[in-house]
C-alpha cells in the first residue's frame, strides 16, 4: 500500500455521519486531514458541535474542525453579507420539525427555507442522547477557506468525501476557480439517479438541501464521483447486525449502538424496514476502496426550481439530440450504479468493532 | 405503502373482473377517439385501428408535435380516406400549447408533411366545424362510461376537454397515453421525452385530473422496433396498408439510425395502441404522476412509486395515481403489431 489518501470530510453530523467519520478513522488506507461542516441533518452550529464531540470521543482532538456555511450558495450571493445587512428581512423560525431561514430581498424573491432532518437523527443530529458540550473549538478559518488552502498545499491529492448540502465547495469553488483543479476527487453523497428521492419524490436530502450548489459542483469540472440513494438504499445494516455490534467491546461500536437506535426506528416508520441505510459510510468507502461499487459516466445537472426543484437528472451522452440542451458541452461525473452491498457492511462492521 | 404491480385488462371498465374474452380485438366492441397528431408512427397506430374488428373509430382529434395542427388534420383526412373510412370525423384542436406560443414542430423525424415527405395531394374530406377538446366532451357525454381515448401527441386537447367539462373525467371510460420518460431520458432532452415537452401544463392536469389513466412512457416504446427486416417483410406482405406505411417509414427509419444508431424504427404510437387493446401484454405500475414545468428538467414526468411514507406533504401529495406502464412483452407486442399490419 502506498501512502494513505489524504481526506477532508464534510459533513453534518448526523447518526451515519458519525458513522462515516469513525470509519474513516479506523481506515488504514486514508488519513483524515480535517473535518469541514454543514447543515442538513442538522444547522451548522450543531454539526460543528458535533464533529468536535465526535473527535473528542475518538480521541483524535489534533484533527482540524472547520465551520463551514450556515445558509445556501444563493443567500451568499447577496449584493451584502447577511450579517450586518440590515436592509434584509432576516429571521429564524424555529419550529418542531424545521429550522427557517427566511430571507427576503430584491434579489432573494422566494423566502428559502432551509430543511433540516432532525426527524431522522434527533433534535441533537445523534439520537437525542445529550452528550457533553465538547472542550475543543473549530479553527479560524471557513470550510471553504480551509478546502481551498488544503488543496493549494496539496494539489492533486485530497479528496474531498461530502455527506451533506454541497454549500462549502460551492464556495470554494467561488472563491477559487482553481480549486477544481487542485482537489484531487470529490466524493459526494448525493443524488437519485433514476429512482424516486427521499424528501420527496424528486429529490434526495444532500441534493435538495442546496440545488445551486450541487449543479455548480456537478458542472465545475472537477474529478467527482457520486454515490446517490440508488446506491445507498441497497446497503442495509440489518438489526441482526446492529445485535452483533452491541456485543463489541470497541469504543465505536458501543457509542454507535446508542444512537443508532433513533435511526433504526426512523427507517421503521418511513420505510417499514427493520435495518438502516448505510448512506454515509458506503459514500466514504467509495473514497476507501473504489472496486466496492461500479461506475458510469456522463453529465449530471440538477434542477433549480419548480417541483421537482433537487432532480439530479444524469444523460450518459449516448444519444443524440436534435437541439441542443442543457446537458451539451458540459465536463462529465462518475456516478455509482451497482455496489457489493455484502462487503461494505462486512468493512463497516469489522472495522466499527475493532477496539 | 406498497405498490402492487397491476395487471389487469381495463377494456371492461376500472372495477369489473378482467376477462380475457373480452379483449377489444377478441369480443365486446371498444369506443375510441384516437388524438394525434399524424406523424409516421401515429399513421402506423390510426392504421392498425382500421383494421382492428370491434374497434370502434367515433373520429379523430388533431393536434401538434410531429406536425402542425393544421397538417396533422390534413394528415388525418388523408389516413381516413385511404383507410376507404370517410364516415370517421376529425375535429381539429388547438395549434398551440396552453401556455401559447409557436410549437416546435418535429419535421426532421417525420418529414415535413409529417409523412415521410410523401407529398400526397390534399384530402377530399372536410374536418369537423367542432373543435377536438368539444368533440370530446360530446362523445365522452353522448356515451358516459363508454370511450376510450389513445392519446397519442401533447395532451392539450384532453387539458381543454377537462376544463370544458368537470364531469370530463369521470364520464371517459380510459385514457392512454404515449407519453412521458419514467426513471429514463427523454428523447427531446435528457429529462423530456416529446409528447410531454410539447405542454407540459396540460400533461401535469391531465395526470393529476382523477380520469382512469394509463401512460405508456419511452422507456416502454423504446423497447419495441421494427427492424430493417421486418419493415422488408411488412414491404413483402399482403397487408392492406403495407406499402403505404413502409412508404411512410423509410425517412422515419433513417432518422432512427443518424439520431439513436437504430436500424428500424421505433413503434411508439402502435405500441401505445396495442395498450389499449391489448393490456394484458403489459405489466403497471401504480403512482402519483406530476410534470415539470419549470427550468431545465421542463416536460420531466416524475412518478411517485409510493415506497416511502413522506415526512410532510410534497407536490404529489393528494392526487390520484394513474396507472404506468412498467414492462411490456416485447416478442408478442411486436407480433401483434406486425400481424395486424400484415392483415390484407
Amino acid at each position: 500500500m502506498g501512502e494513505p489518501k489524504k481526506i477532508i470530510i464534510d459533513t453534518d453530523p448526523g447518526i451515519d455521519d458519525a458513522m462515516a467519520i469513525f470509519l474513516a478513522l479506523r481506515s488504514p488506507e486514508i488519513t483524515v486531514i480535517g473535518l469541514t461542516t454543514i447543515y442538513g441533518n442538522v444547522y451548522t452550529t450543531l454539526a460543528t458541535r458535533n464533529a468536535l464531540h465526535l473527535l473528542e470521543v475518538a480521541e483524535r482532538t489534533d484533527i482540524p474542525v472547520a465551520e463551514g456555511s450556515h445558509v445556501s450558495y444563493m443567500v451568499h450571493l447577496l449584493p451584502f453579507p447577511l450579517p450586518s445587512c440590515t436592509c434584509y428581512l432576516i429571521y429564524f423560525r424555529f419550529t418542531k420539525k424545521n429550522i427557517f431561514l427566511l430571507s427576503f430581498s430584491p434579489c432573494v424573491k422566494k423566502a428559502t427555507k432551509l430543511r433540516v432532518a432532525d426527524f431522522v437523527h434527533g433534535v441533537d443530529g445523534l439520537g437525542n442522547q445529550n452528550f457533553p458540550q465538547p472542550k475543543s473549538k473549530p479553527i479560524e478559518k471557513s470550510a471553504a477557506e480551509y478546502l481551498v488552502e488544503q488543496a493549494n498545499l496539496h494539489p492533486g491529492e485530497i479528496t474531498v468525501v461530502a455527506l451533506g448540502p454541497l454549500t462549502n465547495i460551492a464556495l470554494a469553488i467561488q472563491l477559487d476557480p482553481t480549486f477544481t483543479k487542485n482537489i484531487g476527487q470529490i466524493v459526494l453523497l448525493g443524488g437519485a439517479f433514476a429512482v424516486n428521492g427521499n424528501v420527496n419524490p424528486a429529490a434526495e436530502a444532500n441534493i435538495f438541501g442546496d440545488p445551486e450548489a450541487a449543479d455548480i459542483v456537478f458542472t465545475s469540472g472537477a474529478d467527482v464521483l457520486a454515490v446517490g440513494i440508488n446506491v445507498t438504499h441497497q446497503v442495509i445494516m440489518k438489526d441482526s447486525e446492529l445485535e452483533i455490534m452491541a456485543e463489541s467491546e470497541g469504543i465505536f461500536s458501543k457509542y454507535l449502538c446508542k444512537i443508532l437506535d433513533y435511526y433504526f426506528s426512523y427507517h421503521r416508520d418511513a420505510y417499514s424496514m427493520k435495518g438502516v441505510y448505510l448512506h454515509d459510510p458506503t459514500a466514504l468507502l467509495a473514497a476507501v476502496n473504489p472496486k466496492l461499487m461500479t461506475y458510469t459516466e456522463g453529465v449530471v445537472r440538477v434542477q433549480t426550481s419548480g417541483i421537482t426543484r433537487g432532480l439530479t437528472l444524469f444523460f450518459n451522452k449516448q444519444k443524440r439530440f436534435h437541439e441542443a440542451t442543457e446537458w451539451n458541452n458540459k465536463p462529465t461525473v462518475k456516478v455509482a450504479v451497482t455496489v457489493d452491498a455484502p462487503a461494505v457492511v462486512k468493512l463497516v462492521m469489522d472495522r466499527l468493532m475493532t477496539s | 405503502m406498497d405498490s402492487t404491480p397491476l395487471v389487469s385488462s381495463y377494456c371492461n371498465g376500472i372495477d369489473s373482473t378482467p376477462l380475457v374474452s373480452s379483449y377489444c380485438n377478441g369480443g365486446l366492441s371498444e369506443k375510441i377517439i384516437i388524438d394525434t397528431d399524424p406523424g409516421i408512427d401515429d399513421s402506423m397506430a390510426i392504421m392498425m385501428a382500421f383494421q382492428t374488428p370491434n374497434v370502434e373509430i367515433l373520429g379523430l382529434t388533431t393536434t401538434f408535435g410531429n406536425v402542425s395542427t393544421k397538417d396533422a388534420t390534413r394528415n388525418a383526412l388523408l389516413l381516413c380516406e385511404i383507410a376507404g373510412r370517410p364516415d370517421v370525423p376529425v375535429a381539429e384542436g388547438s395549434s398551440e400549447p396552453l401556455k401559447g406560443g409557436e410549437p416546435e414542430i418535429q419535421d426532421f423525424i417525420h418529414g415535413s408533411d409529417g409523412l415521410g415527405n410523401l407529398h400526397l395531394p390534399p384530402p377530399k374530406l372536410n374536418k369537423l366545424q367542432k373543435s377536438a377538446s368539444e368533440f370530446l366532451v360530446d362523445k365522452v357525454s353522448e356515451y358516459p362510461g363508454e370511450v376510450s381515448i389513445l392519446a397519442l401527441g401533447p395532451l392539450t386537447n384532453l387539458a381543454l376537454a377537462i376544463k370544458r367539462d368537470s364531469t370530463f373525467v369521470k364520464k371517459v371510460k380510459r385514457v392512454v397515453v404515449l407519453g412521458g420518460a419514467f426513471f429514463a431520458l427523454g428523447n427531446i432532452n435528457p429529462a423530456a421525452e416529446a409528447n410531454i415537452y410539447g405542454d407540459p401544463e396540460a400533461a401535469d392536469i391531465v395526470f393529476t385530473s382523477g380520469a382512469n389513466i394509463d401512460v405508456i412512457g419511452i422507456n416502454i416504446t423504446t423497447q419495441v422496433k421494427m427492424s430493417d427486416d421486418d419493415l422488408d417483410e411488412l414491404r413483402r406482405s399482403k397487408g392492406k396498408h403495407a406499402q403505404f406505411i413502409c412508404n411512410c417509414s423509410k425517412f422515419y427509419r433513417d432518422w432512427h439510425v443518424k439520431s439513436d444508431g437504430v436500424y428500424g424504427v421505433f413503434l411508439h404510437d402502435p405500441v401505445c395502441f396495442v395498450a389499449l387493446v391489448r393490456p394484458d401484454l403489459f405489466m403497471f405500475k401504480k403512482g402519483v404522476v406530476r410534470v415539470e414545468t419549470q427550468g431545465l428538467c421542463v416536460g420531466h414526468t416524475l412518478m411517485d412509486q409510493g415506497l416511502k411514507r413522506w415526512n410532510s406533504d410534497n407536490p404529489w401529495t393528494g392526487y390520484s395515481p394513474v396507472s404506468v406502464a412498467w414492462t411490456v412483452n416485447v416478442e408478442k407486442v411486436l407480433k401483434y403489431i406486425k400481424s395486424v399490419l400484415m392483415k390484407p
